[in-house]
C-alpha cells in the first residue's frame, strides 16, 4: 500500500512549517517509533515518527523548503517495489505520532 | 544590479537577520530586554545573537519598563545605539516618561546637542492573553512630536523597517504584533532597507482602498478574497509606518477608488483611522469614508468576548458593502 | 579646587541668581540659594570627561560645572546664544561639551537616562564617571530604586548625589519618605553611601571625591547625601510655607558666610580680599547680563526646527 507522509496536525497556531532534517534517504524502512523527520514551526521543533513500518519512497519536500499543514512532504510504502502512483489524490495518510518541543 | 532571489523565513528569523546585520555593521549597537540572552526572546525573535555578539551587547534587564527605556535613552545619547525591547504594548506605558519626555524631545530641548538614536520594539494585539496584554495604542505614539513608529506587517517589512529604524537619528517605536509570529514569507537576500514613511499597495484595486497596517493587514487580504468572489475589487495599502505617514500613497489610492476604509486593531477614538480619514479628507472632495477599529471595551481574554471585540472578516466585508452602497 | 575657588564659585551661584530674580522677565525658576555647596563641592571633583545630569534646579549645577554665566543667563532668557538655543530653558539646561548633559524636568526622570550615559562611559570611556544631582523628592520614586538596581547589578560609573534640603515644595520629608536616612536607599543594593552636611562645602568636596574616585575604579554606583537647607521657596510658581522666624534661623547656615568666615578666621583671606572678590563675581555677573540682554530671541521658525 502506498501513503503519503503529510504535515501532522492540529498545531496551535502553525498553518505551515520548515522541513529541518529527514532522518533516511529514499529506501529506509521505518518501524513503529521511528523518528522520519524534524520540522520547524514559528516557535519549535515537531518530531514525526512512524507509528508503523513503511518503507521511504520519494522526498517531496527537501531540507530547507516549507509545506503546509496537512500537505504532503514524502511518498511511502509497505513495500520497498510497490508502483507509485500519478497523483496522491487518492492516497491514504502513513499514521504517525508527533511531538512539538 | 540586485538579484531578485529571495528566501521564505519565519516572522522572528527576519528580525534576527535584521538585527544580526546591523550589530555586525554597527559595533556600537546593544541590545537590552527582558529574557533576551541566552533564553532569545520570549518569541525567540533574538535567537542567536547573544551567542554571536555576547553580554555586552544582548543584555538581560530585570523587569523595570521605565528603567529599561531610561537606561537604552541615556546610553544612545551617550554614543551608542540602543534597541530595548518590551515584550508587551500593554507595558510600554511604564516607560512613556523616558521615551515622551525625554527621548522624543532631547534633540528639541538641548538645541540640537544631544540625539537619541533609539528603538523601542514591542509587540501588540490580542491573543487570548487578556485586557492588559492584548492593546494596541500605535495611535497614542503617532500623536507624539519627535517620535517615529513603524508597524511591519510581513517578514520583508519587520527586516527592512528594523534595519532602517537602527540607522535613524532620532527614536524610532517598531511595533510588531503576536499573531504575525506564526506567519512567514519572502525575504529578499540582498541586504534590502525599507525607508521609513512608506506605504505598501498589497493589492490593486478598483472599487475601495482599505488603509491598514500590521495584524489587520492579512484580515483585509482574506476580507479582499472574499469580496472578489462577489465582484467588489479592493485596494490594500499598508501603511507600514504611521509617523511619518504616507498620505501620498492613501491619497493616490483613495483619489481613484474614491471610497476609503480604514482599518485597525486598536480603538477608533483619535486612532490611526481617524487621523488617516482627516487627512485624506482635506485633500479629496467626494470622498466616502469609514473606518473600522476594535470595539470600544478593553479586550478580555475570553475567546467570545475577545472575538467580539477585534474585527474580523464579517465586519471588514460588511463595512465595504456598507461603503459603496452609501452616497 | 582649593577654597577660595570654591568661595568664588558659590559667589558667582548665588550672585546670578540675585540679579536674574532683580528681573521682571526672569520667569519659572527653581533657584539654589542655600544649596550652592552641594553643585560646587560635587562639580569639583569632575574630570573634563565626566558628565553631570540634574533635576529641574539647575542654574547652581550648571554654572558650577563650568558653563558661561552669559550662556546660562541667555538660556534662562530664551535667547539663541543660550546652550540650548533658548529650547530648554532652566528646566533642560544641557551643554554637553562642557561636561553637563544637562538638566531634565520630570522630578526622577533624569536617573535611569543618567545610568544609560553610564553605561556609554563604562563601555566608550572606562574612568570616567557620570553623575546625577536629584532632590529628596525624587526618592519616593520607583525611578530610582529601578535605577539602584540596575546600576548595582552592571556595575555602572554612576555617583548619585540627594541634594536633601528636607522639602517636596511644600512637603516635608518625614511625611514623604519612610527611610531614617536617604543614604539607606543604596544598601540594600549594596551600593556604598555617606551622608554628610551639605552646607559644608568641604565636606561635601571630600566625601564626593571618596565616592567617585571609588566609582572610577569599575566597583560600581555609589550614592552620596547632602542635607542641606532651601533659602528660597521650591519655586518662583509656589510660595513659602516655613515661618519668618525659621527661616531666619535657617539662613544663618549659610554655606558661603560660613567658608568665607572660616577663610578669614584661619588668615587664608583678608577682609579686602574677601570685598575684591566679591567684586569680581559683581562684575562677571554684570556681564554675563548685558551678552544675555544683547543676545537675539529664536525666530519663530525654530518653534518647529530639530524635532524629528
Amino acid at each position: 500500500m502506498i501513503y503519503k507522509l503529510v504535515v501532522p496536525g492540529p498545531i496551535e497556531d502553525v498553518e505551515e512549517v520548515r522541513v529541518l532534517e529527514w532522518h533516511g534517504a529514499s529506501g529506509r524502512a521505518f518501524e513503529a517509533g521511528d523518528l522520519i523527520v524534524e520540522l520547524e514551526t514559528y516557535k519549535a521543533i515537531v518530531e514525526v515518527r512512524a507509528a508503523q513500518h513503511g518503507i521511504l519512497r520519494a522526498l517531496l519536500c527537501a531540507a530547507g523548503e516549507w509545506q503546509k499543514v496537512g500537505l504532503p512532504l514524502a511518498v511511502m510504502s509497505d513495500d520497498g517495489a510497490e508502483a507509485l502512483p500519478d497523483s496522491l489524490a487518492a492516497v491514504a495518510e502513513l499514521p504517525v505520532e508527533f511531538e512539538v518541543s | 544590479m540586485s538579484s531578485d532571489a529571495r528566501q521564505k523565513l519565519f516572522f522572528r528569523e527576519a528580525i534576527i537577520r535584521a538585527l544580526r546585520e546591523e550589530m555586525d555593521r554597527n559595533e556600537r549597537i546593544i541590545v537590552l530586554g527582558q529574557d533576551v540572552a541566552e533564553f532569545g526572546g520570549s518569541y525567540r525573535e533574538f535567537e542567536g545573537l547573544f551567542e554571536r555578539f555576547g553580554r555586552a551587547r544582548v543584555r538581560n534587564t530585570p523587569v523595570a519598563e521605565s528603567a529599561m527605556i531610561g537606561l537604552g535613552v541615556g546610553a544612545a545619547a551617550a554614543g551608542l545605539r540602543a534597541l530595548v525591547t518590551i515584550t508587551y504594548m500593554d507595558f510600554l506605558m511604564l516607560g512613556l516618561d523616558p521615551l515622551v519626555n525625554y527621548a522624543a524631545k532631547a534633540r528639541y530641548k538641548t538645541g540640537g546637542q544631544i540625539e537619541v538614536p533609539l528603538v523601542v520594539k514591542t509587540t501588540a494585539g490580542a491573543k487570548g492573553q487578556g485586557v492588559a496584554h492584548s492593546q494596541c495604542i500605535e495611535a497614542w505614539l503617532m500623536a507624539v512630536p519627535g517620535l517615529k513608529v513603524v508597524v511591519p506587517a510581513t517578514p520583508a517589512d519587520a527586516y527592512g523597517l528594523l534595519k532602517s529604524a537602527l540607522r535613524e537619528r532620532g527614536p524610532v517605536v517598531y511595533v510588531d504584533h503576536k499573531r504575525l509570529f506564526p506567519t512567514a514569507g519572502e525575504v529578499p537576500n540582498e541586504e534590502t532597507l525599507i525607508p521609513l514613511g512608506e506605504a505598501a499597495i498589497r493589492r490593486c484595486g478598483s472599487d475601495v482602498t482599505i488603509a491598514t497596517f500590521s495584524f489587520m493587514t492579512r484580515i483585509a487580504e482574506r476580507s479582499a478574497e472574499r469580496l472578489a468572489a462577489e465582484g467588489i475589487s479592493c485596494e490594500i495599502v499598508d501603511l507600514r509606518s504611521l509617523a511619518p505617514l504616507d498620505m501620498a500613497t492613501v491619497c493616490g489610492s483613495a483619489g481613484r477608488t474614491g471610497a476609503l476604509l480604514t482599518l485597525e486593531e486598536g480603538q477608533l477614538s483619535c486612532g490611526v483611522g481617524a487621523e488617516v480619514i482627516f487627512r485624506a479628507r482635506e485633500s479629496l472632495a467626494n470622498l466616502r469614508t469609514a473606518r473600522i477599529g476594535a470595539l470600544p471595551a478593553p479586550v478580555s481574554s475570553n475567546p467570545i468576548l475577545e472575538a467580539a471585540c477585534i474585527p474580523d472578516v464579517e465586519r471588514v466585508t460588511d463595512a465595504v458593502r456598507g461603503l459603496l452602497a452609501s452616497r | 579646587m582649593d577654597r577660595i575657588e570654591l568661595l568664588r564659585a558659590m559667589l558667582l551661584i548665588r550672585a546670578f541668581e540675585a540679579a536674574l530674580m532683580r528681573r521682571s522677565d526672569h520667569g519659572f525658576q527653581l533657584l539654589s540659594e542655600g544649596q550652592e555647596a552641594v553643585a560646587v563641592g560635587l562639580c569639583s571633583v569632575l574630570g573634563e570627561r565626566d558628565q553631570l545630569l540634574t533635576s529641574g534646579r539647575s542654574i547652581a549645577p550648571a554654572l558650577a560645572r563650568g558653563l558661561e554665566p552669559g550662556a546660562v543667563m541667555a538660556e534662562l532668557l530664551g535667547k539663541t546664544a543660550g546652550p540650548c538655543r533658548g529650547k530648554g530653558g532652566r528646566g533642560h539646561l544641557a551643554q554637553r561639551s562642557a561636561g553637563f548633559f544637562g538638566a531634565h524636568a520630570v522630578v526622577a526622570g533624569n536617573l535611569s537616562i543618567a545610568a544609560g550615559v553610564a553605561l556609554a562611559a563604562q563601555l566608550q570611556e572606562p574612568g570616567t564617571i557620570v553623575a546625577c544631582l536629584f532632590g529628596d523628592g525624587a526618592c519616593g520614586a520607583g525611578a530610582l530604586h529601578e535605577t539602584l538596581n540596575i546600576a548595582a547589578l552592571w556595575k555602572l560609573p554612576l555617583l548619585l548625589v540627594c541634594d536633601n534640603n528636607g522639602y517636596s515644595v511644600s512637603t516635608p520629608r518625614s511625611e514623604a519618605l519612610a527611610p531614617k536616612s536617604l543614604s539607606d536607599l543604596a544598601g540594600p543594593f549594596g551600593i556604598p553611601a555617606r551622608t554628610v552636611d551639605g552646607m559644608d562645602v568641604a565636606a561635601v568636596r571630600d566625601a564626593a571625591r571618596e565616592l567617585a574616585e571609588r566609582s572610577r575604579t569599575g566597583a560600581g554606583p555609589v550614592f552620596l547625601e547632602c542635607l542641606s537647607e532651601r533659602f528660597a521657596s521650591h519655586s518662583t510658581a509656589v510660595r513659602e510655607t516655613r515661618s519668618a522666624a525659621e527661616m531666619q534661623a535657617i539662613r544663618k547656615r549659610c554655606p558661603i558666610s560660613r567658608l568665607a568666615d572660616n577663610l578669614e578666621a584661619e588668615g587664608g583671606l583678608s577682609a579686602s580680599a574677601r570685598k575684591q572678590l566679591e567684586e569680581e563675581v559683581r562684575r562677571a555677573i554684570a556681564a554675563a547680563v548685558r551678552f544675555a540682554e544683547a543676545a537675539p530671541y529664536p525666530d519663530p521658525s525654530e518653534a518647529v526646527s530639530d524635532v524629528v
